[in-house]
Order: C-alpha cells, then sequence, then structure tokens
C-alpha cells in the first residue's frame, strides 16, 4: 500500500485534489475578506490552477529544477539510474523511452475516453428525436469528443517522437531530459481538468469555443480552457525538446538529409507546435478573462469583436491539422521503404515537402472562416493559399506511389496500416479543395460533410500511422511481437468501419446534415444512413478493442522478437538489441556510412559498427 | 573516466543545446506577445488610450536602463568582477520592482477606465498585465541569481544561469519596447 | 512503357466510373436558387478532379502490388534500386501549382458570379436569436417568422443576431452566412430564389441549447402570391391586444421555447399558464397573474420556476418592448386556458 501511495502518479493526484481545493479555498477566502460573496466560477479556475501547480510538485517534476535554481549540483540524466520493471511508467522518468510509453498510455486512455464520449451521442443521433440526451450533455459531448481527441492525438504524436526520434538518430536521449518529462506530466492534470468540465456544467460551445456563446453558458468552459491550456504548454515544450534534439544531437555523420525521414516530420511538426499554440492558448485565455473580469475583447456590445477570436483560433487551429497529420506522413514514408524493399523516392523532395505543408500551413487559417463574415478582400487569398498546400501534399503522395512502383511488398500488419493510412488520408485530402473554394464551402461550411472529411484526415493522418507505428516497434519495446491474426482482424474491422460511417457523414452533410445538432428533421431523410454512421461507429470501438486485448496480451505471450524483425536498415532495428537498452547508444559507437533508405541495393549500409565497440563514444557524455 | 578536457567540451555541447533552447522558447513566447498585438490593433486600430504620458516614459526609461545594468552585470561576472556583478545586479532588481511599481501600481491605479470597460480597458489590462508577469519572472530569476551569486557559485567560465536571466531580462524589455509605443504613443501624432 | 498504357487505360476508366457513379447518386439537394446553378458547376469540376487523381493513385499503387508482386520462390527478392527522378519531382510539383492556382482563379470567378449584385433586390433584415428566426420587409413595414419570398427575384438580406453568433443557411440556396451580434457587424447575403416550394432556414453554427430546432420555413412564391400575402399581412390585421400579443410573440421567436400546445419546452408551455400555481426555484409558491409575468418577460431571472434553466431567456425584453406591447402579450398569454 505505502508503495502504491508513493507511486509519482498517485501522489501527483492526491496533491492536485488538495491543491484544487487550497486554490478554490483561498479565493473564497480573499473574497470573504474583502466582504464578497462566493462564487464559484473564479474559485473553480483558480482550484484547477492551483491543482495542476500542485500535481507537478506531487510527482517529483520540481525537485531537480529547484536544486538547479539554487546553485545545488543534480545527477546527471544520463547517470540517473531509475525506477525498473512496470512501475517506472507510472512515476517521474528521465528516460525518453519511458516518457514515449507513457505518452503513449495517456494518449490510448484519452482516445477511449474520446470515443467512448462519441459512442454515446452517436446513439442519440442513430435516430431522429431526442431520446438519449439533453441539449446540454449532448453539446458537452460533442464538444469534449472534439477537444479530448485533439489531446489524445497530441499524446500519440509525442509519443512516437519522443520513443522513436532519439533512436533514429542516434541520441542517447532528449536534449532536455528534465523538460521532457515535465512536458508529459503537465499533461495529466490537464486531461484530468479537461474532464472535469462534464462536472462543472459541461459546455455548450462545441470545440471551437467561440464566444460569446462561450462566454455565455454554464462554467464548465473554463475548466475546458485552462486543460486545453497546459495541454498547450506540454505541446510547446515538448516542441521545443524535439527541435533543440533533432538539431543539434545526431550522430556522427548523419547530416539533415541523411536522418530517417520520420525526424523530418518531427521537425516541420515541432515548429508549428511550438509557435502557433501560443495563439489558441491566448485566444482561450482571452475568453477566460472575459468571463472572469468581464474584459470585453469579443462582446460586440462591449467594443469586441467574436471574429478576432476566429482569427486567434485557427491562427492555430488550422496549422494544427498539420501537426496531427505529419508525424503520421512522416510514418508512412518510414514504413513505406522497409515493407515495399525499395528506396523511398525523392527523399530530399518528402522531406521539404513537410517544411512546405508546414510553412504554407500558417498562411490558410481564413478557409474556416469563409461564412464567418471576415472581411472580403481575405476571402480570395485564403482560398489561393488553402489550395497550394495541395502541392506538397501531391508530392508526397506521388512519392509514396513512386516508392511503391515496382516495389517487391510483404504484406505484414504494420504495412497494412500504412496503405490504409495511404488511402484514408488520400480520401481526406481530395474532400478538401470543395471546402477550400469559397462557393462550394459556402454550402458545405459546418455540415457533415466536413464532419467526414476532417475524420478522414484525422484517421489516414494518425489513427492508422500511429497503429502502424505500434505494430512496427513493439518489438523494440518488449521483445515480442504483437498477435499477426489479431492485427489483421484489427485492421480488416476497422477499415470497412471507418469507410462506412465517413462516407455516411459526408454523404447527409452535402443534403443538408448539420453539425452539432442533437436531433434532426425526420422529413430529410436522414435516420438510416445516421444509423449506419453508428453502427460503423461502434465497430471501430470493437476493432479498437481487439487491438487493446492484442496489445496487453502480447507483452506477455507475444513471439519473442530480438533482432531485427522486419530487416529495417534504421539504426535502431540494425544496432540495438530489443527491447532497447537504457541510455540507447551508450558504450556502443555506430558511423553513418550510407544512405538511409537504399533497399535493394546490394551490400550497402545506412549505419555501420566502428572498430571500438564497447568504448564509450566520449562526445556524448 | 573523462578528462577534463572532455568535461570542457561537453560543457561546451550542453551550453549550445541550453542556448537554441532558450532561444526557441522566446521564439515561442513572441508569438504570445504578437497575437496581443494583433488584438490591439483588430480592435481598437491606431486610436489612443489618453494614458499618462509622463508615467509611461518614466517607466519606460527604467526598464531601459535596467537592461543595462542586466548587461553590466553579465559582463562583470564573465571577467570575475564578483563585486561589480552583485552591484549591477542588485540595481537590475530594483529597477524591474520600480517598473513593476509604476505599471501595476501606479498606471493601473490612476488609468481613466478599469479591466471591465470596453475593449479599451481590456486590451490596456491584458498587455500590461502579461508583461508585467514576465517582468515579474524576470525579478524571480534574478533573485535567484543573486542568491547563488552571493554564494559565490558562478565563475568566468560557467555562469549560463546568469547569462539565461539576462537573455530572459532583455527579451521582456524588447517586448516592452514595441508596447510602449502601441499603447502610449499611438495615435498622439 | 508497356505498364504505362496499362495503367493509363486503368486511370481512364476508373475514373469514367467513379464520376459517373457520383454524379448518379444525387449528392446534392436540388438547386433552387440561381446561385446553386453557379455552386454546383464548380461541384462539377471538383467531382471531376476527386475522381481523376483517386483512380490515378489507386491504380498505380493497386496495379503495383499485383503485377510486381514478391516471387513466391524468392522471398527476400528486392526491390530496384531506385531513389528518385528530380525530373518527375518537378512535374509534379509545378503541374499541380498550376492546376491549383487554375482552380482558384475558377473559384474566384465563381464567388464573384454568386455575389452580382441586383438594385431592384427585395430587401429583408433578418434578426437571430436564442433559438428564433424574425424576418423584417422594411419596404412594406412586414414583421414575419416566415421567410416569404417571390420567386426570381434578387433577395438582400442584412443579418445580425440579439445575442450569440447563429448562421443562415438554405441547402437548396446554397450559400450560407454567419450571423453576428452587433450593430457593426452586420452581414449581408443575396441570392435569388429560381423555384417555388417550401424550404427551411436552418441554422448552422452552434448556438447552444435548442440549436437544433432553429428552423424557420421558407417559402417562395410567385410574384402575385408575394403581393396577396404582403396585402393580407397589411391589410387584415385584427387590433385587439390578445391577437396584437400573439403577433408579437410568434415574430419574436416566443414559441420557440414555449408551447402552445400545453407541453413545457425550454421554458414553460404558455398553455393554461396564467392563473396557475408555481414553484420557483427560490422555493416560493406563487401565483401567476399580470405582475408576475409583467416581471418574467423584463426581468427573467429573477423568477425562475423550478425545473427550468436559468440565463436561457434574454435579458433585453424590457428595452425591446414598450409597456403597451408587454401588456398586449400578458393578454394574449391570459387569452389561452
Amino acid at each position: 500500500m505505502k508503495n502504491f501511495m508513493s507511486t509519482g502518479i498517485v501522489k501527483g493526484i492526491l496533491y492536485q485534489i488538495v491543491g484544487s481545493f487550497i486554490g478554490a479555498g483561498l479565493l473564497g477566502g480573499i473574497r470573504a475578506l474583502m466582504g464578497l460573496s462566493w462564487k464559484t466560477e473564479p474559485a473553480i479556475v483558480l482550484g484547477g490552477l492551483v491543482g495542476a501547480i500542485a500535481f507537478m510538485v506531487g510527482v517529483g517534476a520540481f525537485k531537480d529544477w529547484w536544486k538547479m535554481a539554487v546553485g545545488d549540483d543534480v545527477t546527471e540524466a544520463s547517470e540517473v539510474a531509475g525506477e525498473q520493471g512496470f512501475r517506472r511508467y507510472f512515476g517521474f522518468s528521465l528516460d525518453h523511452k519511458v516518457i514515449g510509453i507513457q505518452y503513449g498510455i495517456l494518449s490510448m486512455v484519452l482516445l477511449v475516453l474520446g470515443g467512448s464520449l462519441a459512442l454515446i451521442f452517436r446513439v442519440e443521433l442513430a435516430q431522429s428525436g431526442l431520446q438519449l440526451l439533453n441539449f446540454v450533455q449532448f453539446n458537452t459531448l460533442v464538444g469534449l469528443h472534439g477537444m479530448v481527441l485533439i489531446a489524445s492525438i497530441l499524446m500519440g504524436i509525442a509519443a512516437m517522437s519522443n520513443y522513436v526520434v532519439p533512436l533514429l538518430i542516434g541520441a542517447e536521449d532528449m536534449a532536455f531530459p528534465r523538460l521532457n518529462a515535465f512536458s508529459f506530466w503537465i499533461a495529466v492534470p490537464a486531461s484530468i481538468i479537461l474532464m472535469s468540465s462534464l462536472f462543472f456544467g459541461g459546455f455548450e460551445t462545441g470545440w471551437t469555443a467561440y464566444p460569446p456563446l462561450s462566454v455565455r453558458g454554464p462554467m464548465g468552459i473554463q475548466m475546458f480552457f485552462l486543460g486545453v491550456f497546459f495541454v498547450g504548454w506540454s505541446s510547446i515544450l515538448g516542441a521545443l525538446n524535439l527541435i533543440v534534439t533533432i538539431l543539434t544531437m545526431r550522430t556522427k555523420g548523419m547530416g539533415l538529409f541523411k536522418m530517417p525521414i520520420f525526424a523530418w516530420s518531427v521537425l516541420a511538426t515541432s515548429i508549428i507546435s511550438l509557435t502557433a499554440t501560443q495563439l489558441i492558448g491566448l485566444s482561450f485565455q482571452l475568453v477566460m478573462f472575459e468571463r472572469l473580469l468581464e474584459m470585453s475583447f469579443f462582446t460586440p456590445s462591449g467594443g469586441g469583436n467574436p471574429i478576432l477570436f476566429q482569427h486567434l483560433f485557427w491562427f492555430y487551429s488550422h496549422p494544427a491539422v498539420y501537426i496531427f497529420v505529419l508525424p503520421g506522413l512522416g510514418i508512412i514514408s518510414e514504413l513505406l521503404p522497409v515493407f515495399v524493399r525499395k528506396p523511398l523516392f525523392g527523399y530530399k523532395w518528402v522531406a521539404m515537402s513537410s517544411m512546405g505543408i508546414a510553412l504554407t500551413g500558417f498562411l490558410v487559417w481564413g478557409h474556416h472562416m469563409f461564412t464567418a463574415g471576415i472581411e472580403e478582400y481575405l476571402r480570395v487569398p485564403f482560398m489561393y493559399s488553402t489550395l497550394l498546400v495541395a502541392v506538397p501534399t501531391g508530392v508526397k503522395f506521388f512519392s509514396w506511389v513512386a516508392t511503391i512502383w515496382q516495389g517487391k511488398a510483404r504484406f505484414p500488419v504494420p504495412m497494412l496500416f500504412v496503405l490504409g493510412g495511404i488511402i484514408v488520408f488520400l480520401l481526406g485530402g481530395l474532400t478538401g479543395p470543395p471546402g477550400g473554394t469559397v462557393s462550394t464551402d459556402l454550402h458545405l461550411h459546418d455540415t457533415y460533410y466536413i464532419v467526414g472529411h476532417f475524420h478522414n484526415t484525422m484517421f489516414g493522418g494518425f489513427i492508422f500511422p500511429i497503429f502502424a507505428a505500434i505494430y512496427y516497434w513493439y518489438p523494440k519495446i518488449t521483445g515480442r511481437r504483437m498477435s499477426e491474426t489479431l492485427g489483421k482482424v484489427h485492421f480488416y474491422l476497422m477499415t470497412p468501419s471507418f469507410f462506412l460511417m465517413t462516407f455516411g457523414q459526408m454523404r447527409i452533410g452535402l443534403l443538408g446534415m448539420r453539425r452539432r445538432i442533437a436531433d434532426y428533421d425526420p422529413a430529410m431523410g436522414f435516420d438510416f444512413t445516421q444509423l449506419l454512421i453508428t453502427i460503423g461507429g461502434y465497430l471501430i470501438a470493437i476493432s479498437i478493442l481487439v487491438f487493446f486485448y492484442n496489445l496487453i496480451v502480447s507483452a506477455k505471450k507475444g513471439e519473442p522478437a530480438t533482432g531485427n524483425v522486419w530487416n529495417s536498415r534504421s539504426p535502431e532495428w540494425d544496432i540495438l538489441p530489443s527491447p532497447a537498452p537504457a541510455h540507447n547508444y551508450a558504450g556502443i559507437h555506430f558511423n553513418v556510412v550510407g544512405e538511409p533508405y537504399d533497399y535493394g541495393l546490394k551490400g550497402s549500409k545506412y549505419v555501420e559498427l566502428a572498430q571500438n565497440v564497447g568504448q564509450r563514444k566520449e562526445n556524448d557524455e | 573516466m573523462s578528462s577534463i578536457n572532455n568535461t570542457i567540451e561537453s560543457y561546451q555541447q550542453k551550453l549550445a543545446i541550453s542556448r537554441l533552447g532558450l532561444w526557441l522558447f522566446f521564439a515561442s513566447d513572441a508569438f504570445m506577445f504578437g497575437g496581443l498585438l494583433v488584438t490591439r490593433f483588430y480592435l481598437l486600430g491606431n486610436k489612443n488610450l489618453n494614458l499618462d504620458q509622463t508615467l509611461g516614459l518614466l517607466v519606460t526609461s527604467i526598464l531601459l536602463i535596467s537592461s543595462f545594468f542586466m548587461n553590466r552585470a553579465e559582463v562583470m561576472v564573465s571577467e570575475g568582477n564578483h563585486k561589480g556583478f552583485i552591484t549591477s545586479l542588485v540595481i537590475t532588481i530594483l529597477l524591474g520592482i520600480s517598473f513593476l511599481v509604476g505599471v501595476v501600481g501606479l498606471e493601473w491605479g490612476s488609468a481613466h477606465f478599469g479591466p471591465g470597460d470596453g475593449a479599451e480597458g481590456a486590451v490596456f489590462y491584458m498587455m500590461t498585465g502579461m508583461h508585467a508577469f514576465h517582468v515579474l519572472t524576470g525579478i524571480i530569476f534574478l533573485s535567484l541569481v543573486l542568491r547563488n551569486g552571493l554564494n559565490k557559485k558562478y565563475t568566468p567560465e560557467k555562469h549560463y544561469a546568469v547569462e539565461a536571466s539576462a537573455n530572459y531580462w532583455h527579451f521582456v524589455d524588447v517586448v516592452w519596447i514595441i508596447y510602449y509605443p502601441v499603447l502610449y504613443l499611438m495615435g498622439t501624432i | 512503357m508497356k505498364h504505362f498504357s496499362i495503367v493509363s487505360i486503368l486511370v481512364i476508366l476508373l475514373t469514367v466510373i467513379v464520376y459517373v457513379f457520383l454524379q448518379a447518386v444525387g449528392l446534392l439537394p436540388t438547386q433552387a436558387s440561381s446561385q446553386a446553378v453557379i455552386i454546383d458547376q464548380l461541384f462539377d469540376i471538383h467531382i471531376g478532379i476527386i475522381s481523376f487523381l483517386f483512380s490515378l493513385i489507386v491504380v498505380f499503387i493497386g496495379y503495383s502490388f499485383i503485377v510486381f508482386r514478391r516471387n513466391k520462390l524468392l522471398p527476400d527478392e528486392e526491390g530496384q534500386h531506385i531513389t528518385g527522378s528530380s525530373k518527375l519531382e518537378i512535374v509534379w510539383t509545378l503541374v499541380p501549382l498550376a492546376v491549383v492556382i487554375f482552380i482558384s482563379y475558377l473559384g474566384a470567378i465563381s464567388l464573384a458570379e454568386t455575389r452580382k449584385i441586383d438594385p431592384q433586390a427585395l430587401e429583408v433584415k433578418v434578426t437571430g436569436g436564442q433559438w428564433f428566426w424574425s424576418f423584417d420587409y422594411p419596404d412594406y413595414g412586414i414583421t414575419s417568422d416566415v421567410l416569404n419570398l417571390p420567386v426570381d427575384r434578387q433577395v438582400k438580406l442584412s443579418l445580425t443576431s440579439v445575442d450569440v453568433i447563429h448562421s443562415f443557411w438554405v441547402p437548396e440556396f446554397r450559400v450560407k452566412q454567419d450571423v453576428l451580434p452587433g450593430e457593426n457587424l452586420v452581414k449581408e447575403l443575396r441570392f435569388t430564389p429560381i423555384e417555388t416550394g417550401d424550404f427551411m432556414v436552418l441554422c448552422a453554427e452552434l448556438c447552444g441549447g435548442a440549436h437544433a430546432y432553429m428552423n424557420s420555413p421558407v417559402k417562395v412564391v410567385t410574384e402575385g402570391e408575394f403581393q396577396d400575402w404582403v396585402d393580407e399581412e397589411l391589410g387584415n390585421f385584427p387590433q385587439d391586444p390578445e391577437s396584437l400579443g400573439e403577433r408579437l410573440a410568434k415574430n419574436n421567436g416566443c414559441f420557440g421555447c414555449h408551447s402552445l400546445d400545453g407541453k413545457d419546452g425550454v421554458g414553460p408551455t404558455w398553455r393554461g399558464l396564467y392563473g396557475s400555481e408555481k414553484t420557483l426555484v427560490s422555493g416560493e409558491k406563487i401565483m401567476v397573474d399580470d405582475e408576475y409575468l409583467y416581471e418574467a418577460i423584463v426581468n427573467p431571472n429573477s423568477q425562475i420556476v423550478l425545473g427550468f434553466p436559468a440565463n436561457v431567456m434574454a435579458q433585453n425584453y424590457g428595452d425591446l418592448f414598450t409597456d403597451e406591447e408587454i401588456k398586449n402579450m400578458i393578454a394574449f398569454i391570459k387569452s389561452l386556458d
């Protein structure tokens, strides 16, 4: 029991609960001293804030930093022994692989939570009329479904980047191991705060939280804002760490254009997360203050402007789409050559296309506001910039096709998910341009067509690739393979169910089904399609249960796999044993002697062990 | 196991990594301050806020001078001048506190609007408030540096904490150099 | 080269099949405005491009997997060592770039077409609120909760909201415009109905609570029928307090929350309300009389009936209505027993 109570996460949550009460009580106390009455909203905001900080204290995130701040010596991150066994995943660890897994667990927990929220409101939507939920419940579920899954995606890409990037570039760990742990752990209280919005009256605004609606409704919105705010910091600091890691910690001889391609996509993603995330934080912060202190940023009667919020919000939230999909597309580019046994076609172009998508991504936010009443002269320029994104995305697709062309493909489970990702993302990409040209978007905006479109991009750009990544790197993590049979069941159940869901969504959207409505007119004839969408959603959920079963059971019972399972050229498979040892390549000196993807070139190697094996690499100390 | 040379080299590498990290943080934070600037221009255009010009000029001068002393402190610690380092640092901190008193204490008290009074109030309090929050954190960092400085923890070779806090201080100063004309001067001519 | 010829033929075939299929399923609702016709032409181009690009990628990948599959006897067979081709990359950067610019150009033309201004347009002021639509015809001095429009005449809507953001959308007209609060944010939307019939204006921007039910009928009628409707609205229109009150309630969307059939909605039903006894949130029991109703209209949050949410009803009816109007409204509620 004592053991359990000293686990990082348990301690953190206890501290958070106590901290929240202290924070809320503090504000109540101050107000009482000033002779003011109790007000719940500011109290819960301060409670949430103090609670999150208390969590970080409880988990031990500030211990070393405090020592550093007062000038005491701290143990080098590379010399911290850390806990062993399963327990280490639930406490404060500095090992990037442990943190990667922690991110992964949080991502999957949020995936289940967010998905379950959708399963609830899908039942409501399966037929017209209101059966299960009232308006506030429905709106809260829709909004939380969106934001919880966004958090899940951010955690998921952080999981992949954290675990894989240092291994791919031959680094011992991330550049700032403590900051890395901090970035992960701040996301835990953030998720708790985000979910707690359910218990403070929910919120009615959807994940976009447009004012003036968000200025009026129930106060659950404050918890939503606060949770997102902390998730944002997790994302910003994680991105900072990854950029520094990729730029400064590559092994000797690995130039930027000799990195495995996934590192490029993480670099591009991180540039967006580092900068743009500030703007969603700011926009949410302004609404929080508008609610707390009546500062009228967005209410026209007080001189504010609701369009301003949309500009600030979408300046992040559109590039955010590229944050979500670029790592996934990087996974596709990374895994495809391994399974078709051919070099990645046009490596530099693929690398640059990630950068191109990231940079054009900054210029297109206005296409979410074509009908919002933005300045007339902005709509056409935003249409041009929006469609421009198709060019670098096209380069990616054509390069993948050229990579596949005449390749000798194998189809183990990771490859199936890579292919699923390509096709689903293709549909996501192709359904985009009608929403990108202004006049057609006048019809499509805020309909289920858009819902279908972005579920395609999210599944193709994230869900399929992350499953591919998990099946692919699982042996590296555990030393065992996941079951191929169950993996195939997962794939062949999820893919058609997803098509059923998304085609249904786009179909009724084109015909006039609006987003975020709890009920629809039976006269529109959507009942049957809505039922199919619900069935599709539940089948996806079942397939993901199969995946979880596979994930958990294989850790103990999977077929042992210690060598180069996929016959890959990249260093983590070629050089390291599975599971990957602590501190990665410490004590192993390898040189980059070739190109990363020269499959089919006889006798070529990407990395090679140096002569002085076993001698500690001096520079990496 | 490792020679002294290696330790120095590894310290240099760590320094390079830390510097890059710090500058990336500034880049990120700059987007937040930029967002507030956008808010100001979007809601108010180039409308003048009718603030106390004398006070504005005074606090701006104080912050600029504090940056000068911050720079002195950094130079002196790298030259091994312990006493000069401590003196300059103390002056920087005092000037920083005076800036806070000027903005939060005097300006907020005397402004002709409160945070709830229309877009002007909202923008003014949010911009000065966010900036003051950064100044406050800067003062906290500098106080920690001062404490460690008094305990002689910094050498001419190893004083990254001083450098980092100094850069942070300059960054916050630069932000104010942009905010000052936008808040006080715009629309007066 | 042989492979490329076969693939090209397959791509063309699949493109045609996909395109014909997508056209045949009827993707869009009827075209009931001249803007819909223009917009659907752009949709057609999009569908063509989608069909082609989908076929291009899928056929290449599928063909490669089937034709170049691994020889069963050589399980370790690797692909050819082809690392890339700058020429190809440049082609598939520049060609899409040109296409994209061309589509954007078409998009701009299409947008301009939909926004053509007719000075003879019928002017309608549209007000959205939680959760109602109200339509004002300044030329005739009519206010209605049904959008009546003459066919083949452009209508110019000036849209504004009394509370949060709403969005005006009639799927058959294809056009959509968000409706913002604030006097300086009145937005304009123009379209020309070309088909008579009954449609629905739907609120397309999440506006809380009963967003799903924020719909109002749109009636597109012939010019003559429209004139009849105008005459009827202006002429035979009883002036007794009950009827005036009913009109006022109807035009301000009160029935969105307060039903007349005795079933409680977002707010209490008005049928049988007058003279009934209600328990307030405070626990106090009150009798619904003139005084209570007046207070409940002007200052709704002060006396919320148990079981109903506060902060739903707008707080500004006291400023919006004259005392006379509120009295008429109460008279109307009184008449519902």
